[in-house]
């Protein structure tokens, strides 16, 4: 069929005129939306939050997760020498140290984010000798912590993690993670209710405590 | 004086515009009818005497006035065909389905700095796109359109055809030449080799059919095909109707044959330098040119204005004068009656349809029913009307197929053209005329 001259232009020309008759496959965007799945997060972008400041963590998870190693970080290595972009999560440490700490510092009516006061430390420093400085213990320390002071302010977290060498980040990342740490100071009338409970005697204070968290990480404290 | 300046100061801008147009128009008017009131006689029997005159002037204005939808049409078309075949939907925002975008295209155009590069021969290069589209419009007059809606019937309507409508590419020339641009003269050069070179196809392919036809009239030419669509000349001339479309696809610069602006290559050709609304007369020129080609096809091959059939002779017989009175009534009843019948179902079958909603839907289908019924009245009694209507279809059938090619067809090579022209059109002209000569000898004799 080839061979006959002109063929090739009929076969073109039938072809454009099924294409004619198909249905189309435009979509009529602002009337009709595409059909997107759900799990579709359009272009790979770092979000700013409302102060200006990135919101990415750099916790790596995103990294970690992705199946098809599209996300990749790039930074510099721990001693601040060569710039990588591969490599495991430790490699990028410094990043992560600095955004923790910028989100620590910046000013929203979190408490937890404020900037933070002096502290008396020889509670703390205390409750560190007593678990040897290490920071494999980090959650009882954490709990001692905040035992000692009520909560969880941002001058220990800063000790904790000069005293032990663990990042701050890690810190920050282990005491956000339980919900029975908290940085703020409890409210007034819960913490009046504490400090009388704690004159008598400690036990009873740190049952009272116990109980109330029952039936969750850390509700042994 | 002072108290004149001083009341002219107050006035808004509109206000100083009214004031200045309503005494012109006023004096205009006076001494329109004072003219007509005391020369009347006189210029009427001038118009009278020179019938022809006058009707060569109608004929021009109509004309002048009825490519520019023609060409809005074909352009719309050009780009809601092509889109439909690439599976797209193609202009679909302003007017239904998109039709009036060719019309905000051309006001886009009008709006756009004429522009007139330096060193540009400024009269020839103005006066290009107007010899284009001139050659374009003139090529209307001898088309027959319908019975009896035919500007100019020469006897020699096919030699002018050919003959002004390869005055086009005098404007590409020029047009090329005068742009003072490289590309520009190339696409004026390349449009004048290729149309020239296809000018002797396609008149000689035409020459056989004049044989058959023992006339250069267009009008006789479709008169002589009437009756059954096997009376057409493309029954009786299969090759010199293919002969006849090829050239006159070259002859349009449309693909596969659109190498003066190949934009691939030579910039736009001959339309390079130019811009606003000289551009948009070639743009107009170019799909005028789509249109008249088709028609010629379909006048010389396809019946022209003829049914593809007899069409059975049916009379209604509606003499409004016999009604009388009752006529007033009618008018004035028919469609607020008709209005509400055609609204009540929609009112009465969907509850959430206010009912002036249902009243729009309504009147809307009562027009289209009614225009519908005096259309196919039209149809049926005035001959014009389906000539027209049968001519428009065929014609707008093969500029589809203009449209369908540009949208499937790759363009060729400059070489090909020229060889393609030269190497196997001009041989196959001949041997159609050779054969149709021939038999017309042995049948005759």
């Amino acid at each position: 069929m080839s061979l006959i001259p002109g063929f090739g232009m009929v076969r073109g020309m039938a072809l454009t005129l099924r294409r004619f008759f198909e249905p189309k496959a435009t979509i009529r965007y602002p009337e009709v939306k595409a059909d997107i799945p759900p799990k579709f997060r359009g272009r790979l972008q770092l979000l700013y939050d409302e102060y200006g400041t990135l919101k990415c963590e750099t916790c790596f998870q995103c990294a970690q997760a992705c199946p098809i190693e599209c996300i990749d970080m790039g930074g510099m290595d721990t001693k601040g020498r060569f710039h990588v972009h591969w490599g495991p999560p430790e490699t990028y440490g410094e990043r992560r140290e600095e955004s923790a700490l910028r989100r620590s510092g910046r000013p929203v009516p979190d408490p937890a984010y404020t900037h933070f006061e002096g502290l008396d430390i020889r509670a703390l420093d205390g409750i560190l000798e007593s678990f040897d400085h290490d920071p494999a213990h980090m959650l009882p320390i954490l709990e001692a912590t905040q035992a000692a002071y009520g909560y969880l302010p941002v001058a220990a977290l800063k000790h904790i993690s000069q005293v032990t060498g663990a990042w701050y980040a890690t810190i920050y990342g282990t005491a956000s993670f339980y919900g029975h740490l908290r940085f703020e100071p409890p409210s007034q009338a819960e913490q009046a209710a504490a400090m009388a409970a704690r004159r008598p005697a400690d036990a009873d204070f740190m049952a009272g405590l116990g109980a109330s968290l029952a039936g969750r990480p850390g509700g042994d404290a | 004086m002072t108290a004149i300046a001083r009341t002219w100061g107050r006035l808004t801008l509109p206000g100083k515009v009214v004031f200045t147009l309503v005494p012109i128009l006023a004096a205009l008017t006076v001494g329109l009818i004072a003219v007509i009131a005391i020369f009347g006689g006189a210029i009427w029997d001038i118009l009278l005497a020179n019938l022809g005159i006058v009707r060569f002037v109608i004929a021009v204005t109509i004309i002048l006035l009825v490519t520019i939808p023609i060409a809005f049409l074909n352009i719309y078309l050009e780009m809601k065909v092509i889109a439909l075949m690439n599976l797209r939907v193609g202009p679909d925002r302003v007017g239904p389905w998109g039709s009036l975008l060719s019309v905000v295209h051309g006001l886009k155009v009008l709006m756009k700095e004429d522009f007139t590069p330096t060193g540009a021969d400024a009269v020839v290069f103005t006066w290009a796109p107007v010899v284009t589209y001139g050659a374009a419009v003139m090529t209307v007059l001898v088309l027959p359109f319908a019975p009896g809606l035919i500007a100019q019937d020469f006897n020699i309507g096919l030699l002018y055809f050919f003959a002004v409508g390869g005055m086009g590419v005098v404007g590409l020339l020029m047009a090329g030449w005068a742009s003072f641009n490289k590309y520009s003269l190339l696409g004026g050069l390349r449009s004048a080799a290729q149309i020239i070179s296809y000018e002797i196809p396609l008149t000689l392919s035409v020459v056989g059919l004049l044989i058959l036809a023992g006339t250069m009239s267009l009008n006789g030419i479709v008169e002589q095909q009437s009756g059954w669509f096997t009376d057409w000349f493309v029954f009786r001339q299969p090759l010199g109707f293919l002969i006849f479309f090829i050239a006159a696809t070259a002859e349009g610069n449309r693909t596969p044959f659109d190498l003066t602006e190949a934009d691939s290559e030579i910039v736009a050709g001959f339309a390079t330098e130019y811009s606003g609304m000289r551009f948009g007369f070639f743009f107009f020129a170019e799909y005028v040119n789509v249109f008249i080609l088709s028609a010629l096809a379909v006048v010389l091959f396809f019946g022209g204005w003829n049914a593809p059939f007899p069409f059975p002779a049916i009379s209604i017989p509606i003499d409004l004068a016999a009604i009388g009175l009752p006529l007033l009534f009618l008018i004035a009843l028919v469609p607020p009656i008709a209005t509400l019948i055609f609204a009540a179902p929609f009112y009465l079958m969907r509850s959430s349809m206010r009912w002036w909603v249902a009243l729009i839907v309504g009147f809307v289908l009562f027009n289209v029913v009614a225009g519908g019924l005096v259309f196919a009245w039209a149809f049926v009694s005035f001959d014009w009307v389906a000539g027209l209507v049968w001519f428009l279809a065929k014609t707008f059938g093969f500029v589809f197929v203009f449209v369908w090619m540009r949208g499937t067809l790759p363009r060729v090579r400059i070489d090909q053209l020229m060889g393609f022209a030269w190497k196997w059109l001009l041989p196959a002209a001949l041997l159609n005329l050779f054969v149709t000569a021939a038999a017309v000898v042995v049948v005759g004799s």
